[in-house]
């Protein structure tokens, strides 16, 4: 238990991104100076932003980028992106326990309900559950959900970070059962070849807000520990949203699981398989990415009808 | 000699319906959007209509006047990113502002034949999101120093270049061979037919006052999906006066002196946007329950020698007119609907001269004299491209499903099938004119 429980904050603007990893870099530095243990749970508070709207000049740079078509209805990644500076506000708290810089982002679960119209108002919340033991630190699921002004849920993310060698006190290291790697990886026929620059992160960046230091620049994530900078987990996963393609549903939820991630610049090899039912309607579309030349797998997952 | 719709053996082709996305004046909102982008958005507009999510159809055909060429394919990926089939096969097809009515035509056609069952004709253009080539300075250099295998020859390249090679090469409206702009092309053949700066203006105000009066009556609900946040061509002017077109002060024809009488106002604007429209054999449509608004009867192609003057360089839908309805047994007197495409307001009055003129039907058509003048009250009726504006290869698909809406909604006249003209002009001094009736034909009623 602690005191934010059911609190709701109501920012009065989007934060700034750039801001919230100053402040995080700040905090971090302000914890490590004064020895601060912080305590083993998470803010009850939720985050809100009311009435956001779409910009629709970076909803077009988004669906160029991205390789989706430029209608007229928000990408599930899009909507990510809006609402990401709400989540990020949240842990960005001072009673958040993790820290937020050098967080890795394992696995994300998006639910859309139906498609969203760039000019709809849209009510975004945010907060973090689940914190929980993991064999190489510390899991919490960052939750956020869209809704239209009637009330009406629309889309619903679950993003799973890991702070990565951050134990705290009471949380169980063996809680969380890891089969992702137990079954041996053998690479499938690629249908796709993605080329990715070194400028990925920096044109993800561009049209989702998300400057994260670690996706910018050799200099930027080598100053975070990482030897050259690597591509947004979200910009794969819409990437291979859009590659699904219109044969989705209007109900749908996109799922991926991250593993090693993808040092720009790099070659991705990709495979989507789709699956129909007798009459022929899609039922879902599994994508999986991979190096080429290793063989490791960087990420999988699926996009399955709701409906 | 028989037309292709009499011919034994030959179906009919209908128009079941069309959408298009508003037409935005360049610059405005669709700055961002790529022909792809336009095009997609149109289709599946047209796809949600119709109901045709993960259908495969006979064949998708459209085309881009200003196309960049990663585009090559431009229709095929934009059916890929679209809800239809992607089993859908599509071609890519370029005739200037033509473009729209010849898709329509060649897959009408293939339709008759039996080919395909059903098709999408379409159109796309974006002044706002031209390509731009590199200037032939810098494209030969670039050329040579992929071919080069050492360094220094790479260098000796490279030399080459100079600072006047650096400008970007933008495409312009300008006619290879006489350098002329179409604008300027035209001035000279307004003012060859004498038509007034005040005759334009009336042109101009009546396709914004009929165009207006269309939606406000709810014409287009059906033909078209608002983008982008536009669900009214921007081009519009609902308030727009003869004072205030009278008010513009002359663009083209400056050289001309006194004889310049076009204006910004009485010519049509760059504008981004696109159009689409859905075709299919009777049984097609029967099977869907989908409506036949009209059929496409049949369709001329015309040129005229207009790089030495002879001609005037948007006139070539003078000629192809008086043979389209000479083929089908027609006078101008049977047609119920014109709809002669408003490329500049001077390109629909000077076609009207000429057909009016003695000498020209004599010497020009091989008739024994005048072809004949067109009903001005039967002339854009729902306006058209000086109000609606006029993204080259999408008018097509614009004024073919609009025209198929207006025979379906006149239905017959004095008996037998409203008739419809649709006349189109193009760069390379081109046009390419069409004939459509009201479904039901006067046959299919009776049975």
């Amino acid at each position: 238990m602690n005191g934010t429980a059911g609190q709701t904050v109501l920012l009065p603007e989007a934060p700034s991104l750039s801001k919230l990893y100053l402040n995080a870099a700040a905090t971090a530095a302000r914890r490590r100076i004064s020895g601060t243990r912080p305590a083993a749970a998470l803010p009850g508070a939720r985050h809100e932003l009311r009435d956001v709207t779409a910009d629709v000049e970076k909803l077009t740079a988004f669906q160029h980028l991205l390789g989706e078509s430029a209608g007229d209805f928000l990408p599930a990644g899009f909507i990510h992106a809006l609402a990401f500076p709400v989540a990020m506000s949240v842990l960005n708290r001072d009673d958040f326990p993790l820290p937020l810089l050098g967080m890795i982002h394992l696995e994300n679960r998006v639910e859309q309900h139906r498609p969203v119209h760039f000019s709809e108002a849209l009510d975004i919340a945010a907060w973090v559950e689940n914190l929980r033991g993991h064999r190489a630190g510390t899991l919490v699921d960052l939750v956020a959900d869209v809704r239209s002004k009637d009330g009406g849920l629309l889309w619903t993310g679950v993003s799973s970070y890991l702070a990565k060698g951050f134990f705290l006190p009471g949380t169980d290291t063996n809680s969380v059962q890891t089969n992702r790697a137990d079954a041996p990886f053998s690479p499938p026929d690629p249908t796709a070849l993605w080329t990715l620059g070194v400028d990925t992160g920096r044109n993800y960046a561009g049209v989702s807000g998300d400057f994260n230091p670690i996706h910018l620049s050799v200099l930027s994530a080598k100053a975070l520990g990482l030897k050259r900078s690597i591509a947004h987990g979200m910009y794969l996963a819409s990437r291979a949203l859009a590659e699904v393609g219109p044969v989705r549903s209007d109900a749908f939820s996109w799922e991926v699981a991250f593993e090693a991630p993808v040092f720009l610049p790099a070659r991705v090899a990709v495979e989507i398989s789709t699956a129909r039912d007798g009459s022929g309607s899609w039922l879902r579309s599994d994508f999986t990415g991979w190096n080429p030349r290793s063989g490791r797998r960087h990420f999988r997952g699926v996009v399955a009808t709701l409906e | 000699m028989p037309s292709a719709a009499q011919s034994p053996g030959v179906r009919k082709a209908v128009v079941i319906g069309g959408n298009r996305i508003p037409f935005a004046r360049s610059g405005g909102a669709y700055t961002k959007s790529s022909n792809q982008d336009m095009l997609t958005a149109a289709l599946d507009g047209l796809i949600a209509r119709f109901g045709l999510q993960g259908e495969r159809i006979g064949e998708v055909a459209a085309g881009a006047v200003l196309k960049h060429s990663r585009d090559f394919n431009l229709t095929r990926e934009a059916v890929l990113g679209s809800a239809l089939s992607a089993e859908t096969p599509s071609y890519d097809l370029q005739q200037a502002c033509a473009t729209g009515l010849e898709t329509v035509l060649g897959l009408a056609n293939k339709i008759k034949l039996g080919q395909i069952d059903s098709a999408v004709a379409g159109g796309v253009d974006s002044a706002s999101d031209a390509p731009i080539a590199v200037s032939e300075g810098l494209r030969e250099v670039l050329l040579d120093l992929n071919r080069a295998k050492t360094l220094p020859a790479r260098l000796k390249i490279l030399a080459r270049l100079r600072p006047k090679d650096i400008a970007p090469d933008a495409p312009g409206t300008g006619e290879p061979r006489t350098g002329l702009s179409m604008g300027e092309h035209q001035a000279l053949t307004t003012a060859q037919w004498k038509i007034t700066r005040e005759a334009q203006d009336e042109l101009a105000y009546a396709s914004h006052r009929n165009l207006a009066a269309a939606y406000e009556r709810g014409f287009f609900d059906d033909l078209l999906t608002p983008y982008r946040g536009l669900s009214r061509d921007s081009n519009l002017r609902a308030d727009t006066s003869l004072e205030k077109l009278a008010s513009l002060k002359p663009v083209f024809g400056k050289s001309l002196g006194a004889a310049a009488t076009m204006t910004a106002g009485n010519s049509t604007p760059l504008t981004d946007g696109a159009a689409t429209v859905l075709l299919g054999s009777e049984e097609w449509a029967d099977e869907r329950g989908l409506p036949k608004l009209a059929t496409v009867v049949d369709g001329e192609a015309a040129a005229v020698d207009f790089v030495h003057g002879k001609d005037g360089l948007l006139m070539a839908p003078a000629f192809a007119v008086p043979r389209l309805l000479a083929r089908n047994g027609l006078t101008l007197g049977d047609i119920d609907f014109f709809e002669i495409h408003e490329a500049f307001a001077g390109t629909v009055l000077s076609t009207l001269a000429a057909w009016e003129d003695e000498d020209f039907g004599r010497d020009r058509l091989g008739l024994s004299g005048a072809f004949g003048a067109v009903d001005r009250g039967k002339l854009n009726v729902n306006g058209s491209s000086l109000a609606a504006g006029h993204p080259f290869a999408a008018t097509g698909g614009r004024i073919v499903a609009s025209l198929a809406k207006m025979l379906h909604e006149r239905g017959t006249v004095d008996g037998r099938p409203a008739r419809g003209l649709v006349s189109i002009c193009a760069a390379g001094g081109q046009g390419v004119v069409a004939i459509l009736e009201a479904y039901p034909s006067a046959e299919g009623e009776q049975v």
